[in-house]
Formats: structure tokens, C-alpha cells, sequence
């Protein structure tokens, strides 16, 4: 059942037959119970009336006169039947009102009263109680001292006609029934009602939400008077709605940061290509606006290439291997790349990373770790400024540490150095040669390597990126 | 006409140096914001083409200070940022134009020379003085039926002297509009082209055109 409504409804009526159901039950049982009771004691006590009026005198049983002429034993509309029997099973006497049937003979009847329920004459219910009892001895005028006759001990069945009781129970079985099914059919529209105008707030919400489009994120679920319980379903979706319209609006940033980086190089591929073509030109003129080109189309290459290094790593498509490296010797490649300009710019670069040193993780990611983290401090070092590289190795992790001098980045801006397209310069310097993409690159690797970055500002403008790696 | 191009991005201020000059103008350009600014302020630029991103001081700035101290030169924006934000952005400060990266060279060329005829008040773009035809656009030159071949030299010469026709123009004006910063001209540049252009323009016997305001200057066409 997927419906919270039907889930409700069902509920609250099953809930509702199962009780009425069961309070009916015991109204009726305690109702019949009492009825009978009443029934029986009546039937008792003319049962007992009618023994107590029974005589014996000498072997003739006698019922009081005065009983026999009772109007409920006669011929009536509902009267009472009572038979007498001998142990022999001999009929005593029986009541008028029986004309010639005989009531049920209690076999075994004890001194103790029995009740029962059976049929009368004409299969009408009747219920009878019945005992054996020995008659009072009559007293014969003046004749005591005559020897005791022996008693006999008699059996008296007293009936009476049940059907009213009977048809009472029934009307008030069908009362409760009625009753209850009255109940439960008002119980089913009240909550039908109930549960409707309880889960309102749950409807508003739904068309609230499905009013938020994926463009306009900002929208957020304003529903005032949201009950309790509906209370935190709004505050978690507008907290999801929050994170989700930060994520779309990095996405869109990047996007747009994207489009920007490929746009100047492409503006400047196309106005040199334009420019060159404008009129004929002599032969070193094409080669140098040929070669300006390829240098453009290489920067923008090698842009494309750090994205699509990271989309891959963000979408867990790239596969790392396991290789043993020699770290100094991967270092020293590396750096080969910035030597020829660092050398421009008198800048000394150290490797003191020992030569045995070898770590254990994939080349080629490394390799470009290390060379973005080379090119950025080839980059921002200042002229006749040092570069320079350690490593350690403890408890089975390498820390790798390069530092450069000349940083002029605060430390406000050192925990941007990893944001995609950040750059030190809010204007922008290098526009085309650097985007900004090279230490995102380099942070999101040593990540997906398993091991962690951070960046530290010393004294004196020295800039240390570590980055400590498994193995 | 002389311009001012302020792109920090090397390969697009080279090629679009060299490609306005080939069409005509005296260029000056700088990849710094600040150094920019500093042109901007101190020569008479016909037009600048601004980069907004630029190190030193981005392209807003310069243009806001610009506008601050009353400079009325005509801005052309170049940016890679082409929301509507930003272009209109740029335009409240002061912006004349607006061309997002890439684009086509001969755009860049066309609102340039747009903005040149605004700055001179020139709706047509072709310039009549008496039986002289100058077309802006295709930088042809006509004296009645005749044909006229210029030097690129020659004609910005002309261009600029026809653009305020009717009026005295110095030497200084000619010199801080038709060379750039650092050309090595020497000083009387300005009297030897001029030389050259009343050779070209006023050749068989037609009436002269280009005339010399004694310690002033000269006058293309009637005095206005």
C-alpha cells in the first residue's frame, strides 16, 4: 500500500471495527450472562417453592393445592412447566400448562440444581433447571408415633418458555450490529475528511517543489504554517536546495571559467591567422605567425589536457598503477622542462632528494605532480631566486616538499592556490599560458593517489607545497 | 588616427598591433593596466581597445579612472566575459563599445573606424571635401574621377586632416594622431609629408587643397 492516505484510512477503520467489534462482543456476553442469571434465579425459586410445597404421606406425593393452582402453570401465553418424578422414573405429577408432553428428565440430577437449555413442545427454546430432593413427610393428626415411612427421593424439573429472552438478545445483537456499522461507515468519512485535511500541508509542499525549476535554484520552500512533523522535510529540502544551487552555480563558475580561458587564446589564434592573411606576406612573416600559433595551440592543449585529467579523476575514470620510482631521477626529467628559462632568470634549483630514494605509486600521475608543482615555482620564483626539492620517508609514507623564494601571495590567499582558475592576481596575469589549472590538478592527483597536500607561507616569501603520499 | 591597445595576452596584442597598423593607424600598446592608464592620460587617443583582465590594474579600473579624470577618448572593451552582466557593466562605466573574444578581425576593424567617425562627428563613411573622396572603409582616395594612390603614412595624414576639414589643424594634433609613441620621426616629419600629399592630391593643375596657416598649422579645404 503506497498511498499515506489509504495507509491512514485503513488504520484508523480497521482500528475502529476491531474495537467496536470487541466491545459488542463483551456488551453482549455481560448482557446474556446477566439475562440468564436473572432467568435462573427465578426458575430456582419456583423450583424450590414448588419442592417446598411437595409432601409425602406415606407412599402418596402430594403437591400443594395451592401451587398446582398457580395462573403461571396453567395454560398460558409463556407459562412455567415443572414434572416431578420417583427415582423409578415414574411421573409424579406434571403441570397443567404441559397438557401431555413430557419435560426433559435431568438423568442423574443431584441434590445440587442444574440448568439447561433445550427445546419445549413445538421446538420452542426453553431452559430448565432441575434437582433431586426428598419431600417433607406430612404430619398426621395425632399419629406420630406411627413408624417412619421411607422417603423418597424425587426429581423436579422446573422449565420455562425463553423465547422473549431469546428474542431480546437477538434485537440487542442486532442493535450492537447496526450500531457498530453505523460507527464505522460515519469513522470511514470523518477520517476519510481527517486524513485529507491532515496531509494538505503535504500537497502544498509537493506543488511547491515541483514549482522549482533546475534554473532557478534560488527559489526556496516558503510554506509558513508547515505542521511538526512536516516541519523538518522543508528545512532539510532547503538545505538540500542550498547545496545544490552552490553546486550548480560552481559548475556554472567553471563553466564560465572554462569558456573564458579557451576564449583569449582562441582570440589570439584567430586574430594572428586573420591578421597574417589580410595580404601577402614575405615567407619569415608566415613562419613566425605559424610558429606564434603552434606555441597558442600547445597552451591551449596542454589547458584541455588538465581538464580532462580532471573531470576523469573527478568521475573515477582513471586507473592507477604501481610502480617502483626513483624519485630524484623523475624529479631531475621533470624539472628539465623550466631548467633553460630558470637558467634566464638566474634561478638555482636543488634537488636534495637522496638518489636511492624510491616510492611506490603510479609514474605517470606523479610525473605530473611533479612537473606542475616545477612549472608553478619556475613560474612565480623571483629572478635570481632559489627552488628547491626534499623528500622523506617514515612509517611508510613519503613526504615530498617543494619550496621556492619570492612568493607574493598572503596568507589569506595561500588556501586558494588549489581552486580551479585561481590565480594570486585578482586581474590576471600570463593570460593563455596559465588558467590556474595546474595545482588544482596537482591536489585532485595526490588525493586520487591516496595522499594529502598542503601549502605553507614562511618568512621571506618562501612558498612549500608538501604533499605526503602512501609508500 | 592613433590608438592605444592595452591586451596583456601576447599573441593577440601583437597580431592586433600589427594588423591595425597595416590597416592605417599609429598604435601604441602595453600588456600592463597600469602603464596604460599612464598612456591613456598623457597622449590624444583616437581610440583605445581595453582588455579587461589585465595585471597592475584591470581594464574597469583604468576605464573608471579614465572617465573620473574627464578623458572623452573612445573605449573599445575587449573581454572573454560576455554575460549580459558584464557587458552592461562595462558599458555604465563608460564603455563605448563592447567586442567578446574571439572575434573577427574586420569587426574589430569596422567599430574602430566607427567610433573614429563619432569622435569627429562624421556619420557617412566617405569623406567629401570639395572634389576629394576619402572612403573610410576601404581607404581609397579620389580627387574627381582620379584615382589617388596613397601611402599608408600619406593617407592616415589624410584621413585625419579630412576628418576635421574646414578647420586648422596643428602640427602637434597631426603628430599625436598619425604617430605612434616611440616612431623615431624626426621633427619636421609632419611638413615633409604633407609635402608628399600636396604632390599627390593636387597634381595636374587642379586647385590646391591643403593650405598653410602661417605658425599654425594647415587646412584641408575651405576655411569653416
Amino acid at each position: 500500500m503506497h498511498s499515506l492516505r489509504a495507509r491512514l484510512l485503513v488504520g484508523i477503520v480497521g482500528g475502529m471495527i476491531l474495537l467496536l467489534t470487541i466491545f459488542s462482543l463483551i456488551i453482549y456476553t455481560l448482557t446474556r450472562r446477566a439475562l440468564i442469571n436473572q432467568l435462573d434465579a427465578s426458575l430456582l425459586s419456583t423450583a424450590r417453592m414448588l419442592a417446598a410445597s411437595v409432601e409425602q404421606d406415606n407412599n402418596e406425593i402430594e403437591l400443594g393445592f395451592e401451587v398446582q393452582a398457580m395462573p403461571e402453570f396453567q395454560k398460558a401465553e409463556h407459562p412455567t412447566y415443572y414434572q416431578l418424578w420417583r427415582q423409578d422414573g415414574t411421573v409424579v405429577v406434571m403441570s397443567p400448562s404441559l397438557s401431555a408432553d413430557d419435560l426433559l428428565y435431568f438423568e442423574g440430577s443431584s441434590a445440587e440444581p442444574v440448568f439447561q437449555e433445550f427445546k419445549i413442545k413445538n421446538g420452542r427454546p426453553g431452559r430448565a433447571v432441575g434437582f433431586k430432593f426428598n419431600p417433607r413427610i406430612a404430619e398426621n393428626d395425632g399419629k406420630s408415633s406411627q413408624p417412619q415411612t421411607k422417603i423418597q427421593a424425587l426429581t423436579l424439573v422446573v422449565a420455562r418458555d425463553v423465547s422473549d429472552l431469546q428474542h431480546n438478545l437477538q434485537m440487542l445483537r442486532w442493535l450492537l450490529l447496526i450500531a457498530s456499522a453505523c460507527t464505522i461507515t460515519l469513522s470511514f468519512f470523518v477520517a476519510t475528511f481527517v486524513v485529507r485535511q491532515g496531509l494538505n500541508p503535504l500537497n502544498s509542499l509537493a506543488s511547491e517543489i515541483s514549482a522549482i525549476k533546475e534554473n532557478n535554484l534560488t527559489v526556496r520552500i516558503a510554506t509558513a504554517s508547515l505542521p511538526a512533523e512536516i516541519l523538518p522535510i522543508k528545512i532539510r529540502l532547503n538545505e538540500l536546495l542550498s547545496r545544490l544551487e552552490c553546486s550548480f552555480n560552481r559548475e556554472r563558475r567553471f563553466t564560465a571559467d572554462v569558456a573564458h580561458e579557451l576564449r583569449t587564446p582562441l582570440a589570439g589564434l584567430r586574430s594572428t591567422i586573420e591578421v597574417t592573411l589580410a595580404r601577402t606576406r614575405e615567407a619569415d612573416e608566415y613562419q613566425a605567425a605559424l610558429s606564434d600559433c603552434l606555441t597558442i595551440t600547445e597552451n591551449m592543449q596542454t589547458m584541455v589536457n588538465n581538464l580532462l585529467t580532471l573531470a576523469r579523476i573527478d568521475a573515477n575514470q582513471i586507473t592507477f598503477r604501481c610502480d617502483q620510482i626513483r624519485l630524484a631521477k623523475l624529479v631531475n626529467s621533470s624539472w628539465h622542462t623550466f631548467s633553460h628559462k630558470a637558467l634566464e632568470r638566474g634561478i638555482t634549483f636543488n634537488n636534495r632528494i637522496p638518489a636511492e630514494m624510491t616510492c611506490s605509486s603510479d609514474s605517470d600521475s606523479l610525473s605530473i605532480v611533479l612537473s606542475n608543482l616545477l612549472a608553478n615555482a619556475a613560474e612565480y620564483t623571483n629572478q635570481d631566486g632559489q627552488i628547491w626539492i626534499e623528500a622523506h620517508q617514515a612509517n611508510n609514507r613519503t613526504e615530498i616538499a617543494v619550496a621556492n623564494t619570492g612568493c607574493r601571495l598572503i596568507n589569506d590567499q595561500v588556501s586558494h592556490v588549489f581552486d580551479r582558475f585561481w590565480r594570486g592576481d585578482s586581474s590576471r596575469t600570463d593570460t593563455g599560458i596559465h588558467c590556474g589549472l595546474g595545482l588544482a590538478l596537482v591536489e585532485r592527483l595526490v588525493r586520487a593517489l591516496g595522499g594529502s597536500i598542503t601549502v605553507e607561507l614562511q618568512d621571506g616569501g618562501i612558498f612549500i607545497i608538501r604533499l605526503v603520499l602512501p609508500a | 588616427m592613433r590608438l592605444l591597445v592595452i591586451e596583456d595576452y601576447r599573441p593577440l596584442q601583437q597580431s592586433l598591433t600589427k594588423g591595425l597598423r597595416e590597416a592605417g593607424f599609429a598604435v601604441d600598446t602595453t600588456g600592463d593596466g597600469q602603464e596604460g592608464l599612464w598612456y591613456a592620460m598623457s597622449n590624444d587617443y583616437d581610440v583605445i581597445i581595453l582588455d579587461l583582465m589585465l595585471p597592475g590594474l584591470d581594464g574597469l579600473s583604468i576605464l573608471k579612472q579614465l572617465r573620473a579624470r574627464g578623458r572623452q577618448i573612445h573605449v573599445l572593451v575587449l573581454t572573454a566575459k560576455d554575460t549580459l552582466e558584464d557587458r552592461v557593466t562595462g558599458l555604465d562605466l563608460g564603455a563605448d563599445d563592447y567586442l567578446v573574444k574571439p572575434f573577427e578581425f574586420k569587426e574589430l576593424l569596422a567599430r574602430v573606424r566607427a567610433l573614429l567617425r563619432r569622435s569627429y562627428r562624421e556619420k557617412n563613411p566617405v569623406l567629401n571635401v570639395q572634389d576629394l573622396q576619402i572612403d573610410l572603409t576601404t581607404q581609397r582616395v579620389w580627387r574627381g574621377r582620379e584615382e589617388i594612390q596613397l601611402t599608408p603614412r600619406e593617407y592616415a595624414l589624410l584621413e585625419y586632416l579630412a576628418m576635421r576639414s574646414g578647420q586648422t589643424v596643428s602640427r602637434t594634433d597631426i603628430w599625436e594622431h598619425v604617430y605612434e609613441f616611440n616612431s623615431s620621426a624626426f621633427s619636421n616629419v609632419v611638413d615633409v609629408y604633407i609635402g608628399y600629399l600636396r604632390r599627390k592630391i593636387e597634381c595636374s593643375g587642379k586647385p590646391p587643397l591643403i593650405r598653410t596657416v602661417r605658425g599654425r598649422g594647415y587646412i584641408l579645404g575651405a576655411q569653416s
